[in-house]
């Protein structure tokens, strides 16, 4: 295992490897930084980019994009105390004060090598458990599956803070995408609704394509019309010089908060669908309810900021164990990461490892090396990012939208899929509208086909329904799933009860993040 | 109506109307399930949860009468104007862009849609204008003909 | 007048000759319509280096998976006849056009040449109870249509077992299960008893992951010599999968003779011997003319078994 990971590692820092990690890691931090601008969005703007790569090429820019827009957003957070993406939330609640309070250097800083330690114990996490746990996935027959599909598909319908019921409509709504055009075991065509391209069925990435980046795009634009910039510019001749090694022995003296958060942040990553601004907001609320002085917590000290960057990073790590392992994708981001692999052929899962060895440790060593790159932009760009922040609407969304565009047709040279992205551009909106949460119904159209392939397969192979409930693991999978649809209905209450008190209404925010 | 009452009942009617079709499907002898039978299930659930959806927003709204939600402070009033405006500058873009070719169809979406979003004041802003739309298309171009092997449609009028 | 009408037609020669000598000026995607890692994948990604060097540009593999097999064939099928776009066939074509599973046949296609035959395995799980065919056959008897069958549906993992079964006088249940990747992975995992497979899969078989119970050749293997035939075990069957390649319907001829001749050239090479041996599959080699009358002649084979089996549908 250690000569294969050696051997990646001495072939990521090629040139031909290395630039498009580089290069996807300076846009993921671009991209986090830009308030408005999720991580989801700057890897569907650069999906289309890795179409004519090779396979590990495209990877690695991928991967290093999700641990740059993991990090940048606290550029964006400690500096204007506006989170650059949803995952830096709870960045701002520490680092924003800190930076007023004459200190942004140590506060940028501290978030940077807070998400640098974080991601590198999430990696050790990705290392270590991927092999054994593909392993352990083999045991899963199709009733295990569609198992962990349900689960998968309760607990984010669950998380959302809006109604459950809206919450399952819109996975609902994913599967019956799934469900048009042709039936997955034979390939049969089936309520085409006569339109001769949807016999080839709905694919999947203009779909997710459509929905996210509309859905951000229009509620933008919503907010104060197409003019305007992103944010403000900042006050940009703040002081950010500080002492490396101090800010370092500041996160190592705190090794139980460093390793507590990373653990939170694996953890959410690697159960499905959830993503990292939740685990960015549980490391932030762990590190306060460990702490000796939680009345500090807000005020501007170091904890917050650690907590809460090691947290998102190590998230990172989490996600992509689950898309190897399982082939199921942790979030929006690996959702694409998914739709790349299956365009170059490579199809995760319990074997893929073992397949593709050279990809797989490719892919482990683009997480572990895109770390120091993520460092050194951050370093270096700091200041300047935060100019590019000014860049006005009117300029991005339109580049955005042709980017867009050249994604789907890119798929399979067919204007078909821009169709596919139109209309489901349209629908996201109109769901965003409606209320309805997004991250179900994505992966609703993610998990459709593997549901109804591994329903029918566990029905062939023994009609008895009852093996889903009999099997160990498909029962305990069932279990989770109910428990986790109980739990967030319990949790709906107390929030609605505390909301008549406090009549505050949820954000949208969560709508759209994945 | 309330706004998951309209909603319920849009998702409600396309799932009934999906749930019929599907027994318009022929199913194969190899796989003795019926390739009807999965879409049956998910239309059906989808059918009873919008059902529960709609139920649920008429017992809200009688339970707590809708004075109580425009009391919510509104920080401004959205810009569904230019929302539309882009949707429809967007559609217009996929529709021509088989047509006109990538080239011409992509300067003339990125000049449009900027023009519609933050109209152009100074000579300044036109020069930026015309740059971004031009640059733009030129780099997505070249880059993806010419180092990602992407071909960009050709035009069908201008074989451009 | 006749100068310039001369002079027309000899630069629109010059032109097309120019754009054939062009040919292939971009990358050639050849569609795999099976997942990564199967056997028609590893089979043409051994293919692709020979190939591409006698026919001097880029192929790219394109692995269209799903629907056995007849997702990426119909793509294929609607692709431009431009000699960019060429199939890798293998006999599921003629399997589930007869058996009703697509609408694609080899008629839709011009043929470039078939490049490699592969003899099937019938393999086990290693949970199965069953250490040897005879035991398996029996235990069959005992309970017919109980035990569990990996297969591509209407494809030739369907069809193989379904030969043993009818010359066993067995029953057998059929769980879907796309490509050898996925029915290795069930195969594995025990999530059926047997399944379709072939020597590529004998690092498994050694390691005692699944459990090779006979070949559908006339002899024993060399690789395999403890693997007893079907026919030692009194089922007379052989069976293999040959794997070939196809150009969509109306591909130009000077396209389609340089194809033809750079797939000829690459499938002499004894470099790609090498990797099919590795492969446990035997170059195959047959001209466009040759392959033809193969074709010809396996899709009434098939037709034939389809209606023997009771899958015949047209």
């Amino acid at each position: 295992m250690f000569d294969l990971l050696g051997a990646a590692l001495v072939n990521i820092v090629h040139v031909k490897y290395l630039l498009p990690l580089f290069l996807g890691t300076l846009a993921g931090v671009i991209g986090g930084a830009l308030p408005g601008v999720t991580v989801t969005m700057t890897i569907i703007v650069a999906l289309p980019f890795t179409f004519g790569l090779d396979p590990l090429q495209g990877l690695a820019a991928m991967a290093g994009l999700y641990v740059g827009g993991s990090a940048g957003g606290l550029v964006t957070a400690v500096l204007l105390g506006i989170p650059g993406t949803p995952s830096t939330v709870a960045t701002t609640f520490d680092g924003y004060p800190m930076g007023r309070n004459g200190e942004p250097g140590r506060a940028l800083w501290l978030g940077i090598w807070g998400s640098f330690f974080g991601g590198m114990l999430g990696g050790v996490f990705l290392i270590f458990t991927t092999k054994p746990l593909a392993e352990f996935a083999l045991a899963f027959g199709p009733w295990e599956y569609f198992s962990l599909f349900v689960l998968a598909l309760s607990m984010v319908a669950g998380l959302v803070e809006t109604s459950l019921v809206k919450a399952l409509v819109s996975g609902f709504i994913g599967l019956i995408v799934t469900v048009l055009g042709n039936d997955p075991m034979l390939g049969a065509p089936r309520l085409t609704l006569g339109i001769p391209f949807l016999e080839g069925g709905i694919p999947f990435l203009p779909v997710l394509i459509g929905v996210f980046a509309f859905a951000q795009i229009m509620s933008e634009v919503e907010k104060s019309g197409g003019a305007g910039a992103m944010t403000q510019p900042a006050n940009s001749d703040a002081n950010l010089k500080v002492s490396q090694l101090k800010v370092i022995w500041e996160i190592l003296s705190r090794p139980f908060l460093l390793v507590w958060s990373a653990i939170i942040g694996v953890w959410i990553g690697v159960l499905p669908a959830i993503g990292g601004s939740a685990a960015n907001i549980m490391s932030y609320d762990q590190a306060k309810k460990f702490s000796k002085h939680p009345e500090k917590f807000g005020t501007g000290i170091p904890e917050g900021i650690i907590a809460s960057e090691a947290g998102n990073n190590a998230n990172v790590g989490g996600s992509l164990v689950t898309i190897m392992a399982f082939g199921i994708p942790g979030d929006a981001v690996t959702a694409v990461m998914l739709g790349a692999m299956t365009i170059h052929g490579i199809q995760p899962g319990p074997l893929f490892i073992s397949q593709h060895p050279q990809i797989a440790y490719g892919i482990f060593a683009a997480y572990i090396v895109a770390h120091p790159i993520m460092v050194l932009i951050l370093g270096v760009g700091a200041r300047w990012a935060m100019r590019i922040m000014t860049i006005t609407k009117s300029t991005l969304f339109p580049i955005v939208l042709v980017l867009c565009v050249i994604g789907a047709f890119a798929l399979d040279n067919s204007m078909d899929t821009v169709y596919v992205l139109l209309v489901f551009g349209v629908i996201g909106y109109l769901m965003v509208k409606a209320g309805f949460p997004l991250a179900p119904f994505i992966l609703g159209a993610i998990l459709g086909d593997q549901i109804e392939i591994n329903l029918i397969r566990s029905i062939m192979t023994d009609p008895n329904p009852w093996l889903f409930v009999t099997r160990p693991i498909s029962g305990l999978l069932l279990l989770a799933a109910v428990l986790s649809v109980v739990f967030s209905l319990w949790q709906h209450k107390r929030t609605q009860r505390r909301l008549a008190a406090a009549a505050t209404p949820p954000s949208d925010e969560d709508i759209i993040d994945f | 109506m309330g706004r998951d009452t309209i909603a319920g009942l849009v998702i409600l009617v396309v799932s009934l109307a999906l749930l019929g079709l599907t027994f318009e499907i022929h199913s194969n002898p190899l796989v003795p399930v019926s390739p009807a039978f999965y879409p049956r299930l998910v239309l059906g659930s989808t059918a009873f949860l919008s059902f529960l959806m709609i139920v649920f927003d008429v017992a809200a709204r009688r339970r707590a009468p809708p004075a109580a939600a425009p009391a919510k402070a509104r920080p401004a009033k959205p810009r569904y104007d230019m929302v539309a405006v882009m949707f429809a500058i967007f559609t217009v873009y996929v529709v021509l862009l088989p047509y006109l070719g990538f080239r011409i169809a992509t300067v003339a979406f990125l000049a449009v849609m900027q023009y519609a979003m933050a109209r152009p004041r100074t000579r300044r802003a036109w020069i930026v204008l015309a740059l971004v739309a031009s640059i733009a298309t030129a780099v997505t171009y070249y880059m993806f003909e010419g180092y990602l092997q992407v071909l960009l449609p050709r035009g069908r009028w201008t074989d451009f | 007048m006749k100068r310039i009408a001369a002079f027309v037609l000899a630069s629109l020669a010059l032109a097309a000759g120019s754009a054939l000598a062009a040919y292939p000026e971009r990358p050639i995607k050849l569609i795999v319509p099976w997942g990564a890692g199967g056997d028609t994948d590893v089979i043409y990604r051994a293919f692709q280096p020979f190939f591409q060097q006698h026919l001097g540009g880029t192929i790219v593999i394109a692995n269209i998976g799903g629907a056995s097999g007849t997702k990426g064939a119909k793509e294929a099928k609607d692709s431009p006849a431009d000699g960019y776009t060429i199939f890798a066939v293998h006999d599921s074509i003629h399997s589930t056009y007869w058996t009703g599973v697509a609408d694609v046949a080899y008629t839709d296609f011009e043929p470039i040449c078939l490049v490699s035959s592969t003899p099937s395995i019938l393999t086990a799980s290693p949970k199965a109870p069953w250490k040897d065919f005879k035991s398996m056959v029996a235990d069959a008897k005992k309970r017919p249509g109980q035990i569990t069958v990996g297969a591509t549906l209407g494809s030739t993992s369907h069809f193989f077992p379904a030969l043993v079964e009818k010359a066993a006088g067995i029953k057998f249940k059929y769980v879907p299960y796309e490509g050898t990747a996925g029915r290795m992975n069930a195969l594995l995992g025990s999530h059926v008893d047997l399944g379709e497979s072939n020597l590529t899969q004998k690092g498994k078989a050694d390691a005692g992951h699944i459990r090779f119970l006979a070949i559908a050749t006339e002899k024993r293997s060399e690789e395999i010599p403890n693997v007893p035939t079907l026919k030692e075990e009194g089922v007379d069957v052989e069976y293999a999968v040959n794997r070939g390649l196809l150009a969509p319907k109306g591909t130009p001829a000077p396209v389609l003779e340089k194809l033809r001749s750079a797939c000829g050239a690459a499938a002499k090479e004894p470099g790609f011997a090498k990797a099919m041996k590795l492969q446990g599959t035997l170059v195959h080699y047959l001209n466009a003319q040759e392959y033809t009358a193969f074709l010809k002649k396996n899709d009434q084979v098939n037709k034939d078994l389809a209606k023997e089996l009771g899958l015949l549908k047209r």
